[in-house]
């Protein structure tokens, strides 16, 4: 078989074969002032000063959270010794990772290190049942029709402000749970819930309810970065999206719930039956 | 001409001149709402390093390797309902997460889309930047930032699998088809 004839058959398959058939479609970033994109200071996400910044505001609680670590060790050494040790939720569980954005997965457990990196914790766990789902490094979603229902489980490190609306600039997220619960609350979304005290998943934390107004759906409209989770995830007018903002030992986790208003209850079901198995594990 | 306005002039030639090959570029990799972020950002980063972005014909390569990295750091543009997907959908095109889906028609390209989605990511970029982008060896080398030695094995290796993969789909189409024996003859 010669190079070009497999040159041909790999060719066949190119999804753009032509770039000149994009001539009708308007290339992004001139869609609005190049100065107004500058603005938002994309430069500035982890890696240079939010990603200094939060590595000084870790730096103590590392000692801290080592110290707390053996505590916590010898204490459940102590109450268990005697005793059946506590089964780790979905011990089974299969990491999502990177390699697996945008692929199918299969029905089954599956976790997510908060803050994409494997050698640290927390992670959340979630048993995901029904065909269609896609994995995501934070999460999974599965489609309905044109849109989506998704979970997200995360360490947020950068917040857009505000979310919904121009011009807007990268802020370090807040440092407690408390904090990027006022903080996602004051983005801009249309609130359905006030933010409030919760328990769940196993911590206390924030619970918020919003919902994306008609005219947040432009370029300038981002939301939020984890540390290792890429950049920013758009939002579309009539999304509910269900925040949990929890305290797991010190860390601030995220939870994201997404589904449209106009889904009926059975499209979200599989979501929420997701949503109901998931354990947060410090 | 002020600096700044020779910045923006040269610029602007680059958007006019590369914006849609940019485009199809990430649209050949990611959803469509992947693809746009990347585009924007690939093009935020050359309005601000204007001043090392080389001169054509190293240009596009060099764009080419912005948007890779753009592409590769990105988890994607979650929950996404814009023009460009209208546009795309309107021209038959889609947002699916694996732009290779799109195109397979048969069982044929079912074969080829596996095979080439089998290879390594970095092989199969290089396949890809190959055929679809249709860039010289020294061009991907710059893309990839390898050496053209690099660049050379790969191709080699890459194309030693896709033989493999796609040999039995070449004997099934000579079957269906067998070649027009030549006429005539001394």
């Amino acid at each position: 078989m010669t190079h070009d004839q497999i040159r041909e058959m790999v060719r066949r398959v190119n999804p753009i074969p032509d770039p000149s058939m994009l001539e009708i479609v308007d290339v992004p970033v001139l869609t609005t002032p190049l100065e107004r994109r500058t603005e938002m200071q994309i430069d500035d996400r982890p890696g240079t000063e939010v990603q200094a910044d939060r590595n000084r505001r870790r730096g103590p609680l590392v000692g801290i959270a080592v110290a707390a670590l053996i505590l916590v060790a010898g204490a459940v050494f102590l109450l268990t010794r005697n005793e059946t040790p506590v089964a780790e939720p979905a011990p089974n569980a299969t990491l999502l990772t990177r390699e697996m954005e945008l692929q199918p997965i299969d029905p089954g457990a599956y976790f997510v290190d908060t803050d994409g990196d494997p050698a640290t914790t927390p992670r959340g766990t979630f048993v995901i049942e029904g065909a269609g789902w896609t994995g995501l490094a934070p999460g999974a979603f599965y489609a309905v029709t044109e849109d989506e229902a998704g979970l997200m489980v995360a360490e947020v490190d950068t917040v857009g402000a505000p979310a919904c609306g121009s011009g807007a600039k990268l802020q370090p997220a807040g440092t407690s749970a408390e904090d990027l619960a006022n903080q996602f609350a004051a983005a801009g979304f249309s609130i359905q819930e006030a933010v409030s005290p919760v328990t769940a998943f196993g911590h206390s934390g924030y619970h918020l309810v919003v919902e994306v107004p008609p005219g947040c759906d432009s370029d300038a409209h981002w939301v939020w970065m984890g540390p290792t989770f890429g950049r920013y995830y758009h939002q579309s007018p009539g999304q509910v999206v269900e925040y949990w903002f929890l305290d797991v030992e010190g860390t601030p986790v995220m939870v994201e719930a997404s589904w449209m208003a106009e889904f009926a209850e059975e499209d979200v079901a599989q979501l929420r039956a997701a949503i109901d198995t998931l354990v947060i594990t410090p | 001409m002020t600096s700044q306005t020779a910045d923006r002039s040269r610029f602007e030639a680059i958007w006019r001149q590369h914006r849609h090959q940019v485009l199809a570029y990430c649209l050949r990799r990611a959803s469509t709402a992947d693809a746009e972020d990347a585009c924007a950002e690939t093009f935020l980063v050359v309005w601000r390093r204007i001043d090392e972005i080389p001169s054509a014909p190293k240009t596009l390569p060099c764009l080419y390797g912005i948007a890779r990295k753009s592409l590769s750091n990105q988890t994607r543009a979650f929950y996404r309902r814009g023009r460009l997907h209208t546009k795309l959908t309107n021209l038959g095109m889609t947002t699916a997460a694996d732009p290779m889906l799109v195109v397979v028609q048969s069982a044929d390209d079912k074969v080829v889309t596996d095979a080439v989605r089998r290879l390594r990511p970095v092989d199969r970029e290089i396949v890809m930047l190959d055929v679809w982008e249709d860039l010289s060896r020294t061009e991907i080398a710059e893309v990839m930032g390898m050496t053209r030695a690099a660049v050379d094995q790969r191709i080699h290796r890459a194309y030693q699998k896709l033989s493999l993969a796609l040999e039995p789909v070449l004997e099934i189409r000579s079957i269906a088809s067998p070649p027009i024996a030549e006429e005539g003859g001394t």
